[in-house]
């Protein structure tokens, strides 16, 4: 399709239509509640945001956002590489499989860890508890933020050119070096969208671990879970500073997520531009 | 004996795409397969590469049997038709990777890898990235980086099929060159008959998964053992005849049996005469060849440094001939739609009339 | 037809042998499986189990439930409005996007993720600092009109199109860029309207990639809990059940609903599964 700059009155009406649908749906929330966090200035929000148990929530859920990030993405391009490459029966059910975080509901996420992992549980190990416990936060975000390195990286995979790969075996490369060396950097953009994807889904679930981690105070909450409970203590600025904090790291991965799509293409097109 | 396939086999679904391919390959030579899209013989490339597993038969390559090895153990160098060159790499890169796999120092790669710069005419663009090469340049470098770790085979799949005709006939020499110095056993898959020619030891065609003929370059296009063979090599003329003891009898007349055809005695046969062979003359007795039969021309056209004419004998049961001629016959016999003209056959072979080649 | 029979003593021994089984290949292929299998079929079983758990009659009896079932219908006709809202505009923006260039494109295409990267609970809680009774255009929309925005369906709707704001554009929009121009430009030569070329041209090109975003804005719609709760405790929909059910201990109850709500959201993606597949042979 071709790119033309709008010059009829029925362009101009569909172009601010789509516009004022944005800015009314998405812009004015932000707007509302950067104004509304800001109201007294910066300091009331850094106070707030100093408090010991915000610092012990941002630290939670950096961490265990981390571990869900880590295992996501190592097992996402396992799955990606697996799903696009291999072919045995029962590869379209895995395929299904990775896109059920997408519609299941992370309240009924949480639930199920609990009965697998709850009081009288299925399969409760004695050890180190799970629920109610860090552990059981890190499950519950990996699962919501399961799919996503996998269908960033899948596409890539599925269209690149297998003929370099061939030609490293027959030079003798094993298909772990072959891997590193010559597949991984053609699917790196892939990965690095697909992380900051997974990072920003896993930073902001709520349903799944407040059902699971039980929000406990200096223990299991996470950032999210806070600003729930300062929601109900009345605690406004707090909720209202945290949630600043959570949207703006949030603008900042989509700013990353922005800047990765444009390298991405950019290479792409150089590489277009001069092969054959 | 370099490379030696025994019955090898490739199976996909219902259809078999390799069909028990037996062939032996000398040290040294210049193997060509030749075959139309879809006759096999890049699967049987890459099956000897080891890039696919067969369903039957061996492979040995320079005295072992590598059937079940992996490719990285068959020590085969490789050339796509789309280059394949690691984008990320530089060329310096890309030729040594061979090299850094074998765990050879810097030192002694980077030796090797001037060394094959200059084999291939690239002295000094090893830090070009591939994007900066135009693609004759990056085939030489995929040729280059298959050759660095000194495999004992080279394969290459249709190698010059996506660059133009004039880098494609320098690439030719040049390869054609850096065979014969390395003296490397190298196996060519091509679907164009001049590339083969130019530069096979011998020539393999394949169809349908079979490999019907192996010879020369020379042999085949002269004494071709069948019909499938003989047209795909270049334009034929084919007349229908039969074959007894010592003459072949086509329409009116006939002619002496060529040399090598005792297997078809008594046998309805065609004649394969190529167009380059045929003598037209305005006199019966001016023919300096062995008379076919009389004709009228058809049509005169240009085919570049030779004309093509067209004759189409008097006798109906006969396809219209197509002879090769130089300008200056054509001018001397002031050849024109519907001259009249007397045809003659100066080198011509024989092959069996029900199309399919008799065994030895 | 000539054979080529070996006429050399082969000088390797030429005993049949078997290819090496591919351990690498096989370990990978097993880490995969295992690892969806305990994070992503596991809970599906568990659901599943637990359900019905006491029987059928028992998971009938709790499904029907006034409050489940108001939940559940709540949550299906609120996802249903959302989804038809948004694929008119997810559609309209994403043509927006791919023809028209004008200033802050950008920024546009930027903010399209945005509800993909921010916290659905942050979503609500802005979404309360706007609308919400207190505000000027809450307390016009209370006070003027007798409506409720927040702790109503609009809220939750509101919340719904925020949260599903991507899905259909994004869907929509690569196909968009590599429709090519000549059937487009070829109506126009021979006089369509612009609206006219939309519908008969462009409109079927994109309709998979259409019905694909709208349903799968469906199912996160069905799904969605963290901005309603902020928004709208009351009514419920179905995941704020489901959370206060798991909350009072009422497993039973949980599960009924879950069932019903993974169902639905299963057979909405092996739908999408259906669309791309039939749409790519």
């Amino acid at each position: 399709m071709r790119e033309i700059r709008p010059h009829k009155p029925l362009h101009f009406l569909i172009l601010g239509i789509a516009l004022v649908y944005v800015a009314v749906l998405l812009l004015a929330p932000i707007v509302s509640i950067i104004q509304r966090a800001l109201e007294n200035g910066f300091e009331p929000v850094i106070t707030s945001l100093s408090e010991p148990n915000v610092i012990h929530a941002l630290q939670v859920t950096f961490l265990m956002t981390l571990g869900a990030v880590l295992l996501n993405t190592v097992f996402g391009i396992i799955i990606a590489w697996v799903l696009t490459r291999q072919r045995f029966r029962g590869r379209r059910i895995l395929n299904i499989l990775v896109d059920i975080p997408f519609v299941f509901s992370p309240v009924i996420a949480g639930y199920t860890l609990i009965v697998l992992f709850g009081r009288s549980g299925w399969l409760t190990p004695t050890t180190i508890p799970i629920v109610f416990a860090l552990p059981g936060v890190m499950l519950a975000k990996t699962f919501v933020s399961l799919p996503f390195v996998t269908r960033e990286v899948g596409p890539v995979l599925a269209t690149l050119d297998t003929e370099p790969e061939q030609a490293a075996y027959t030079m003798g490369a094993s298909q772990w070096t072959t891997f590193r060396r010559i597949v991984l950097p053609n699917i790196w953009p892939g990965i690095m969208y697909g992380v900051v994807l997974t990072l920003a889904r896993a930073l902001g679930e709520f349903g799944a671990v407040s059902v699971v981690g039980g929000g406990i105070e200096g223990k299991t909450e996470t950032a999210t879970m806070f600003v729930f409970r300062a929601l109900n203590d009345r605690n406004d600025i707090g909720a209202y500073s945290m949630s600043l904090l959570l949207g703006v790291t949030a603008i900042i991965v989509l700013i990353v997520m922005r800047l990765l799509r444009r390298s991405v293409v950019r290479e792409q097109a150089a590489y277009v531009n001069h092969s054959g | 004996m370099s490379i030696i396939l025994d019955k090898v086999r490739k199976v996909y679904g219902s259809q078999t795409i390799v069909d028990d391919i037996s062939l032996e390959i000398q040290t040294g030579e210049l193997f060509v397969l030749l075959g139309a899209s879809g006759s096999g013989k890049s699967t049987l490339l890459r099956l000897i590469a080891g890039l696919l597993p067969a369903d039957g038969g061996q492979i040995a390559l320079d005295g072992r049997n590598v059937t079940a090895l992996p490719p990285q153990e068959r020590n085969t160098g490789f050339v796509f038709q789309n280059y394949s060159l690691f984008r990320q790499m530089t060329t310096a890169q890309n030729i040594g990777f061979g090299l850094e796999i074998r765990k050879q120092s810097k030192t002694v790669r980077d030796k090797r890898v001037t060394e094959l710069l200059k084999l291939i005419g690239l002295e000094g663009l090893g830090s070009r990235m591939p994007w900066q090469l135009s693609g004759g340049q990056q085939q030489r470098v995929a040729l280059a980086r298959a050759l660095a770790y000194e495999p004992s085979v080279l394969l290459l799949d249709e190698p010059f099929g996506a660059l133009d005709v004039k880098i494609r006939a320098q690439l030719r020499q040049n390869l054609l060159e850096i065979q014969r110095q390395l003296n490397v056993t190298t196996i060519l898959v091509t679907h164009d008959q001049d590339e083969a020619f130019e530069l096979a030891d011998r020539i393999g065609i394949i169809e349908g998964g079979k490999l019907l003929e192996v010879g020369t370059p020379n042999a085949l296009y002269r004494r071709p053992q069948t019909r499938f063979a003989a047209t795909f090599l270049g334009a034929a003329n084919l007349l229908p005849g039969q074959r007894n003891g010592t003459h072949v009898y086509v329409g009116d007349t006939s002619l002496t049996a060529p040399p090598d055809t005792e297997h078809l005695s008594n046998q309805p046969v065609e004649i394969l005469v190529r167009p380059e062979e045929v003598e037209l003359a305005l006199q019966q007795d001016a023919l300096q060849s062995q008379l076919v039969g009389h004709g009228v021309v058809q049509q005169v056209g240009f085919a570049g440094p030779l004309e093509r004419v067209v004759v189409r004998l008097d006798d109906a049961n006969f396809e219209p001939l197509q002879v090769l001629l130089s300008p200056e016959k054509v001018r001397s016999l002031s050849l024109a739609r519907d001259s009249a003209v007397w045809v003659g056959l100066q080198d011509y072979h024989l092959l069996p009339r029900n199309g399919e080649a008799v065994n030895n | 037809m000539t054979t080529y029979p070996l006429n050399s003593n082969p000088p390797v021994s030429f005993t049949a042998q078997r290819a090496r089984p591919a351990w690498g290949k096989l370990l990978l292929r097993f880490s995969a499986v295992i690892y969806l299998l305990t994070f992503v079929a596991v809970p599906v079983i568990v659901v599943n189990v637990e359900g019905l758990r006491s029987g059928l009659d028992a998971f009938l009896a709790d499904l029907t439930r006034p409050a489940a079932m108001n939940a559940i219908w709540l949550t299906l006709w609120t996802s249903a409005v959302m989804t038809v809202i948004n694929v008119v505009m997810g559609t309209l923006t994403a043509y927006v996007l791919v023809v028209y260039r004008f200033p802050g494109k950008d920024i546009l295409n930027t903010l399209v993720d945005l509800p993909f990267a921010i916290p659905t609970l942050v979503t609500g809680v802005m979404l309360v600092l706007l609308y919400g009774p207190q505000t000027a255009i809450g307390g016009f929309f209370q006070n003027q009109l007798g409506f409720k925005l927040l702790f109503a369906p609009p809220g939750i709707i509101i919340a719904l199109l925020f949260v599903g704001y991507p899905f259909v554009i994004r869907a929509v929009q690569p196909v968009l860029l590599t429709l090519e121009p000549n059937q487009q430009e070829a109506a126009q030569t021979i006089g369509a309207s612009d609206w006219y070329t939309f519908r008969r041209v462009i409109l079927p090109a994109i309709r998979p990639a259409v019905v694909t975003g709208g349903l799968l804005s469906f199912a996160r719609a069905l799904g969605e809990f963290g901005a309603i709760i902020i928004v709208a405790q009351r009514p419920q929909v179905a995941t704020v059940y489901l959370y206060s059910q798991v909350e009072a201990g009422e497993m039973q109850a949980a599960s009924a609903v879950s069932v019903v709500l993974l169902l639905i959201a299963f057979i909405i993606t092996l739908s999408v599964d259906l669309v791309e597949s039939r749409h790519h042979a």
